[in-house]
């Protein structure tokens, strides 16, 4: 499992703007249409998701049980008889809603703890340092695991665990963005003319950290995903009976072998919402680098 | 990217002594806060450790039996004493002996580290050849070549790793029958699990390396070195890559971790025995002493591959020598 | 007075008609044809955990058992019709007043290290049992009425009781009361956790945590079971005990002949071994509690006979078994596992929504919330189960039952949990139902889990045997008789009217007998069930390669 967004590229969307601007690059990319496609699909299926399905996701029918996929049951039916397209779609507002709020946990004690370290003085700094040391020494997912142990199997503490573990990485890169803003001319100069420090980070500093921001919420909305779907393998993730795909795949895992349709329909899902978002992420910083 | 333990060297120049006075007291802090987090956090979790102690949960033990132990592990004392005695055991080297396995957890941990360690450094290596791989064919082909490689990028980064570890079980093991499905002895069984691990952090490395990649090739130092006559796929592998390795670099302690979360998955799918492993099956039967011991180690890990990833750094990138 | 006294030979064979339909297994035990081929390791995956002791004294539970039935034996044999036959016994005397029995050991016995089995073994091996700082489970329950050990001669031994038991030597022949080495005993329980020392046919050589233990030919061997195809030494030369918990990679390392036998074998996995000529299939019902659904009386709203009896009557069991165990298992029909003496076939509940409804009408739930669950004075009508994967109950009937449970206004809430939390919710009583087994040779089971001493154990937060808070007067003076008496007759009357009362209050919905499911490479020849607790044994198996 990853942790999240890789840093660099994002410290570099501004620290090294690239002097090869083009007119060509601004327009929209074939890769970028069909994130975007995939996306607006995933965003229906969460919110309407009986626009797309005539199915009931929990209705079980013991007698079409492990039916492979056909014009009937596009994905085929699971152990229970249920229609695992119906519960794929269903299953996106879970997944969606687990990937945003566990980006928006993340990034929002990130944005906390990254501001107080960048603008903060240099004991502060220091001290935000060491405890981005310490979240860091920690193995991500033992976080989580811990976080999940402590207060329950379910949705909701998987999110916030997820959230939880994402965190120092996003603060780091948080911290340094701010850093650089800071030290650069324009925020120096604005300094220099006597704005307060509220009003520099406000003017100055907010807007040149916010796109990398969203370009980095973007990313870690994916990988979120990937990671929920690894906590529900382990047996911590969504409550049966719902549908989520994390917990699809590793529900379906022991029958790969008679019926693969079982965890490559949800795994596949995982896949394409996770580059989506990555792809997204990606076309934000490349514009905000080219702006 | 800034050096993890040492304040950054822009802003205060450091002698090498100080340099390394201030690393290990970041490393002793975070070790001291590690240990500290992890006591607190596992004694908040629902459950009687006491019963960890008498065979694990539904062990059926007796009260007598329960108030005994209670007694011999001082799970009476106030939570801030046992806190102390811990603290001093740990000072002291002493880990402290498992609940269920009943054997010293320098052992258990001496068992499985050197198994982790080496999936985890394999994989890293891999991951790496395969990013470079991806990131020098994508900058040295044409569109079509690189808009393959970044899709290959983007997709093996979203991944989940049980479900890649899953189906390469199935093709590779029961299909074609080229390699163990759970863990053996030699290369063949190691073969697998370094690909699961490998794949996804590839994705991740190959997208960094290749932004980076393209702006060295820009820069003015790999101008000047093919002003001077250069091969253009020796600019691509000294100049150039020397450059783009620096983010990935910075990042490799991250992935280091992130290897350790991904262990815990890889070692459960292929059986193989392990640090990830032992730390699962120690957080869900509530071996603390288990838990604490394998969080301090992989925390040692960590600070170690930083402070090597910073010593690569410097070497990569001349500019980050202090004067 | 009840004096028996079975010659060792006498019991040469005991049909093992243990394995069930799905084992048409051709090689197995029919290997009369070939001829033995001493030598070779066999390496056993199993799903089940890793034990944190190899001695089954020590706690008690089933991955326990599996290993140890390979190095440790025990005093009696239980043979496939519930028989008791000697083994490390020569013959057995029970007191007139049934207070006590006198036991006399097999003579020229050795444990692998040396030590002789005597009378004092005996001894030492029970009453360690019965002390609380070997913190066994399952066999000091199974001991509850012993209350010492004398030692009358160098070969007799006389185990005291405060009551008659007639489960007694049905308990000594469980693997969870096996006869170790003294002289092995006498060193700490961490280090007898690592090396127990038996008289069976291997010996623990070495255990890799969460890898591996390996156990090692005892060439000295001289007790084979009743029942085993021959006498001497076990053909093999090692057996290497894996610890491979995912279900697919475990099956993987099969088909691939990574390994020689798997156990947990999972249903889907049944199927395709079943048309793979290279595989075979062993499975076998283990006695006592069948896996089930057992329901909290002790509070709302199980604590109504009427509620107890919709929710099972709105329970689609046996559509559930054939769908997610693709047919590959039977409904249990009786609050006994099928290979249980005396279990009695009138568990037999069926899918019946109407009557269900009609049921949750008369008991009073007649409102329904928006959400189609029944109310009663605004209390929704909701049953807790938490859910663990230590219990062999696959999550998609849970779910199904879930499914057609609400249809009659029941809300089914599962809850996943580690197996930690899952005991925690269990010792405190925190759920309405729970999936849940006990394995015991002995209808004497209905005894630990239903009697209502087994909830008076039940201080708060600690273990109780009982989970369906039953108390009634009549089933604990019919369970207390029945182990009271040794005439078989009587004994069967009374736990036939035992498990009439527990079916009549709807207590609990049984779901399939727990198995010994086995998938084998099919050139593993010579194989067979321990009859007991149905564990498998590798004395008589070879590998015919």
């Amino acid at each position: 499992m990853t942790l999240t967004a890789d840093p660099a590229t994002v410290e570099q969307s501004t620290a090294e703007r690239t002097h090869r601007v083009s007119r060509r690059r601004m327009r929209l990319r074939p890769a970028e249409l069909v994130s975007g496609i995939v996306l607006l699909f995933l965003l229906v299926a969460a919110v309407a998701p009986q626009l797309l399905t005539f199915y009931d996701p929990l209705a079980i029918q013991p007698s079409d049980a492990f039916r492979a996929p056909s014009l009937l049951h596009w994905f085929g039916t699971d152990e229970s008889g249920r229609d695992v397209y119906t519960r794929v779609i269903y299953g996106a507002r879970s997944s969606l809603l687990i990937g945003v709020f566990a980006t928006i946990i993340g990034l929002g004690l990130a944005l906390i703890l990254g501001a107080i370290a960048g603008l903060g003085s240099r004991p502060v700094d220091f001290a935000v340092n060491r405890l981005l040391e310490v979240l860091f020494a920690f193995p991500g997912l033992l976080l989580a695991l811990l976080f999940i142990t402590i207060f329950g199997v379910g949705v909701v503490t998987s999110t916030i665990a997820v959230g939880l573990a994402t965190a120092p990485g996003y603060a780091r890169i948080i911290r340094t963005q701010i850093i650089s803003t800071r030290r650069s001319g324009y925020v120096e100069a604005a300094t220099i003319l006597g704005r307060s420090r509220r009003a520099v980070f406000g003017r100055n500093i907010l807007p040149n950290v916010a796109w990398p921001l969203l370009a980095l919420a973007t990313l870690g909305i994916g990988q979120a995903i990937v990671w929920a779907s690894a906590l529900s393998f382990l047996g911590l993730g969504a409550v049966p009976p719902a549908a989520e795909w994390g917990a699809m795949l590793s529900a379906g895992r022991t029958y790969m072998t008679n019926a693969w349709w079982l965890t490559f329909f949800p795994g596949i899902f995982v896949v394409l919402s996770a580059a989506a978002a990555t792809v997204l992420g990606h076309s934000i910083q490349r514009r905000n680098r080219e702006l | 990217m800034t050096a993890v333990v040492a304040l950054p060297s822009a802003r205060r120049p450091l002698t090498a002594w100080r340099w390394v006075a201030t690393r290990l007291a970041g490393a002793v802090f975070v070790l001291w806060a590690v240990a500290t987090l992890t006591f607190f956090s596992i004694r908040l979790i629902p459950g009687d450790p006491a019963e960890a102690i008498l065979g694990g949960p539904g062990s059926r033990a007796t009260p007598e039996a329960l108030a005994q132990v209670r007694e011999q592990y001082g799970f009476n004392q106030p939570l801030f004493v046992q806190y102390l005695n811990e603290i001093g055991r740990l000072a002291r080297g002493d880990f402290g002996t498992s609940y269920a396995l009943k054997a010293p957890v320098t052992t258990v941990i001496l068992e499985g580290a050197g198994n982790t360690l080496i999936l985890a450094a394999v994989s890293l290596a891999v991951a790496w050849l395969i990013a470079i791989g991806l990131a020098v064919w994508a900058t040295r082909g044409g569109r079509v070549s690189r808009a393959i490689a970044t899709g290959l990028e983007i997709v093996s980064a979203a991944v989940p790793n049980f479900w890649l570890a899953t189906i390469f079980i199935l093709i590779f093991s029961i299909g074609l029958h080229w390699l163990p499905p759970v863990s053996a002895p030699g290369i063949p069984g190691l073969v697998l699990p370094v690909l699961t691990l490998a794949i996804p952090l590839a994705g991740f490395l190959g997208q960094v390396m290749r932004e980076s990649l393209l702006n060295a090739l820009d820069a003015p130092f790999t101008l000047s070195a093919r002003a001077r006559g250069e091969s253009e796929t020796g600019v691509t592998l000294k100049h150039a890559l020397r450059h783009a390795a620096l983010p990935g670099i910075s990042l490799s302690g991250w992935a280091f971790g992130s290897l350790i979360s991904g262990a815990v998955v890889v070692e459960t799918v292929f059986a193989r025995p392990g640090l990830g492993r032992s730390l699962l099956n120690a957080v869900l039967i509530r071996d603390i002493p288990v838990v604490i011991g394998v969080v301090m180690v992989v925390a040692l890990v960590y600070i170690v591959v930083t402070l090597l990833t910073d010593l690569a750094d410097r070497i990569a990138d001349p500019r980050l020598r202090n004067p | 007075m009840a004096r028996k006294s079975l010659p060792i030979a006498a019991v040469a064979v005991s049909a093992l008609l243990l394995l069930s339909a799905c084992a048409s297994d051709p090689s197995g035990s029919a290997s009369a044809s070939a001829t033995p081929k001493p030598g070779g390791t066999l390496t056993y995956a199993t799903g089940d955990d890793e034990p944190p002791c190899l001695d089954p004294q020590n706690r008690g539970n089933v991955p326990q058992a599996l290993l140890a039935s390979q190095y440790l034996e025990e005093l009696f044999y239980q043979d496939a019709d519930g028989n008791i036959d000697p083994w490390l016994a020569k013959s057995y005397t029970v007191a007139p007043d049934g207070l006590s029995v006198d036991i006399v050991v097999a003579d020229n016995v050795t444990f692998s290290d040396g030590t002789p089995l005597d009378a004092n073994a005996v001894k030492v091996n029970i009453e360690r049992v019965l002390d609380p700082a070997t913190q066994s489970t399952t066999g000091r329950l199974a001991l509850a009425k012993v209350t010492g050990v004398d030692v009358i001669d160098p070969t007799t031994a006389r185990i005291n009781l405060s009551q008659p038991d007639s489960a007694l030597l049905e308990s000594l022949s469980q693997v969870w009361l096996p006869i170790e080495s003294p002289t092995a005993l006498a060193r700490p329980l961490a280090d007898n956790c690592l090396s127990p020392v038996g008289t069976g046919p291997f010996t623990v050589q070495s255990w890799v945590k969460q890898d591996s233990v390996t156990l090692v030919k005892n060439p000295d061997y001289t007790t084979p079971p009743p029942g085993a195809a021959h006498t001497g030494a076990a053909y093999l030369d090692t057996i290497v005990w894996k610890f491979i918990p995912d279900a697919t990679a475990r099956f993987a390392a099969l088909q691939s002949g990574q390994v020689d036998v798997i156990d947990t074998l999972q249903p889907e996995n049944a199927v395709a071994a079943q048309s793979d000529p290279s595989l075979a299939v062993q499975i076998a019902s283990r006695p006592g509690d069948p896996v089930a659904i057992e329901l909290n009386s002790g509070r709302a709203p199980f604590n109504d006979e009427k509620v107890r009896e919709a929710f099972i009557d709105s329970a689609d069991v046996d559509s559930a078994l054939q769908s997610v165990y693709l047919g590959t298992v039977e409904r249990a029909k009786s609050v006994l596992s099928s290979s249980t003496r005396y279990s009695v076939d009138n568990a037999n509940y069926s899918y019946d929504p109407d009557k269900a409804n009609q049921l949750l009408d008369e008991a009073g739930w007649t409102t329904k919330n928006s959400d189609g669950i029944r109310t009663k004075d605004g209390t929704p009508l909701t049953v807790v189960i938490p859910i663990a994967a230590t219990v062999p109950l696959a999550q998609a009937v849970y779910e199904q039952i879930q499914a057609t449970a609400k249809t009659v206004g029941f809300d089914v809430q599962l809850q996943p949990k580690d197996t930690a939390a899952w005991w925690t919710q269990n010792y405190n009583w925190d759920y309405d139902a729970i999936g849940i087994y006990y394995t015991k040779n002995s209808a004497d089971v209905l005894r630990i889990t239903y009697d209502s001493a087994g909830n008076n154990a039940a201080t708060v937060g600690a273990y109780h045997s009982n989970n369906t808070h039953l108390a009634d007067p009549t089933f604990d003076s019919l369970v207390e008789q029945a182990a009271a008496t040794t005439d078989d007759v009587t004994r069967a009357d009374l736990y036939k009217q035992a498990q009439q009362i527990i079916v009549d209050g709807y207590y609990t919905l049984p779901i399939y007998d727990q198995q010994t499911r086995l998938g084998l490479r099919s050139d593993v020849e010579g194989f067979r069930f321990l009859p007991s607790l149905s564990m498998p044994t590798f004395y008589d198996t070879w590998l015919n390669r």
